[in-house]
């Protein structure tokens, strides 16, 4: 082993260790934070109506989470995969950051220049969307009266509707074949079915499965 | 309504976030430092890693201005800090606001609206958000050494064959949630007892202010737009929503 193969091991290893260590803390503060909110108003999450949300949250963002982690940490490389998991926004930002951070480095795919640069690249992108989230934080704080009038109440109620409407017309459009079985049989459980309309939480795991065989089936014969 | 606001907006609330969100930059930047050390004693130029540091700010300051907008949307139903801190941290707008109304409903509410929602909702709402989110971070914990020592040995592997379906199932998946909540909107729509227009009427302005960003990106190649499209089409809609507002 070489002088560099050697520093390179050691290297690897002091930024797996660090990591984990501040990963774990990470998880341990922020899995805190709403205890600490409860606190101060003396109340508690309800264990019932966690346990509800978490496990239909899980169904479904478990195994995104694992795509997203199998897929990614090798572009990410060590230090950007402990920093790009924790400070989120990856697939929109961290990693399109660090690709062309390595594009204009010139650095090779998988080497050790490249997971430098990766990992700087998404240190310096995290530290910035802090830094401007900060900025505006302390901008909005005045405008808080303006935000909580009456009149933009429709506005705020309806901000899961306008979610779906844009993220619904992103995806259908770039996948149509998959969307219309789940989007008509979804529909129609809603339009006969009225009980089912707010209960999206549950309707949402037999139309993602469905969505997923669907595309399964597709990706099988070769038609997506 | 304005008690809860105010609750959630506390002083003490913008602290606690403040302090973990110190935390975590300051993280960032022993990251930083160690990767720019290493970087030198392995002989890269020193040249090469500064650009990175201005190609990366540079790169990142139009999407924070839009995670920032994420921060608006989102604070009028769950306060700034928290909103703060979530969009912060780990997750995305998508996720932060699925988990937030799929939270809601099962703490009995129906959705995520401003009337039904108290602290102690709240407080349950932020734990399912932020606990549901910390897949990615198991997985790194527990499996990252081992799966990127296995991908180095193995990287011709890694390139072989075409893509496997993984690629496709978020995508699928996503279409899925979609398809559920548009379907409700639309049942939520027909006239009778309890029928309410406006979520679809949103929805179909969302749709249509996306699919002019989509153009514009497509078509006529303004690609710095995809970084807005997604906040820029829910603010176009949420401003739609006041408008409806008072007409029906």
């Amino acid at each position: 082993m070489t002088e560099r193969e050697k520093y390179l091991e050691q290297f690897n290893n002091s930024l797996h260790r660090l990591g984990r260590v501040t990963m774990l803390l990470s998880m341990i503060i922020l899995t805190l934070v709403p205890f600490v909110f409860g606190a101060i108003y003396g109340v508690f999450p309800d264990g019932k109506g966690f346990l509800a949300g978490y496990i239909k949250v899980a169904m479904i963002y478990l195994p995104v989470s694992l795509v997203e982690f199998l897929v990614y940490a090798p572009m990410l490389g060590v230090g950007g995969s402990y920093l790009s998991f924790i400070t989120g926004n990856v697939t929109n930002m961290k990693i399109p950051c660090a690709m062309n951070a390595q594009d204009i480095a010139g650095t090779e795919p998988g080497s050790a220049e490249s997971e430098i640069i990766s990992t700087i690249s998404v240190a310096t992108s995290a530290i910035v969307t802090m830094l401007v989230i900060v900025a505006g934080v302390v901008l909005l704080v005045p405008l808080q009266p303006v935000l909580q009038n009456e009149m933009l109440l429709p506005a705020f109620n309806n901000v899961v509707p306008a979610l779906f409407g844009a993220l619904g017309l992103k995806y259908f459009a770039k996948s149509p074949k998959i969307a219309v079985i789940p989007l008509v049989l979804m529909s129609a459980l809603c339009i006969f079915v009225p009980s089912m309309i707010n209960q999206t939480s549950v309707l949402i795991i037999p139309s993602g499965a469905l969505a997923l065989a669907i595309g399964f089936i597709l990706f099988k014969k070769d038609m997506l | 309504m304005d008690n809860y606001l105010s609750q959630v907006n506390a002083a003490s609330f913008y602290l606690i976030v403040a302090v973990v969100l110190a935390f975590i930059t300051i993280m960032c930047f022993v990251f930083l430092v160690k990767c720019y050390k290493a970087g030198i004693k392995i002989g890269m130029d020193p040249a090469v890693l500064k650009k990175t540091i201005t190609s990366s700010a540079t790169f990142t300051l139009l999407p924070s201005i839009s995670i920032l907008l994420g921060v608006i949307a989102l604070s009028g139903t769950l306060g700034v800090p928290l909103s703060w801190l979530r969009l912060s941290v780990i997750g995305s707008l998508q996720y932060e606001l699925n988990v937030a109304e799929i939270a809601a409903q099962s703490v009995g509410l129906t959705g995520l609206r401003l009337e039904e929602l108290n602290v102690e909702l709240f407080v349950t709402i932020a734990l399912v958000m932020t606990v549901g989110i910390l897949g990615g971070l198991f997985f790194t914990l527990f499996f990252l050494k081992k799966y990127l020592k296995k991908i180095r040995q193995n990287p011709k592997k890694e390139k072989s064959g075409k893509p496997g379906f993984g690629a496709h199932a978020t995508t699928a998946m996503f279409v899925g949630l979609c398809g559920a909540y548009i379907g409700s909107y639309i049942g939520k729509a027909v006239p009778r007892e309890g029928s309410d227009i406006m979520p679809l009427l949103v929805a179909i302005v969302a749709a249509i202010a996306m699919a002019v960003f989509e153009i514009l990106i497509q078509k006529k190649g303004k690609a710095a737009l995809e970084n807005f499209s997604l906040a820029a089409s829910m603010l176009i809609a949420m401003a739609a929503a006041v408008g409806f507002g008072m007409i029906l």
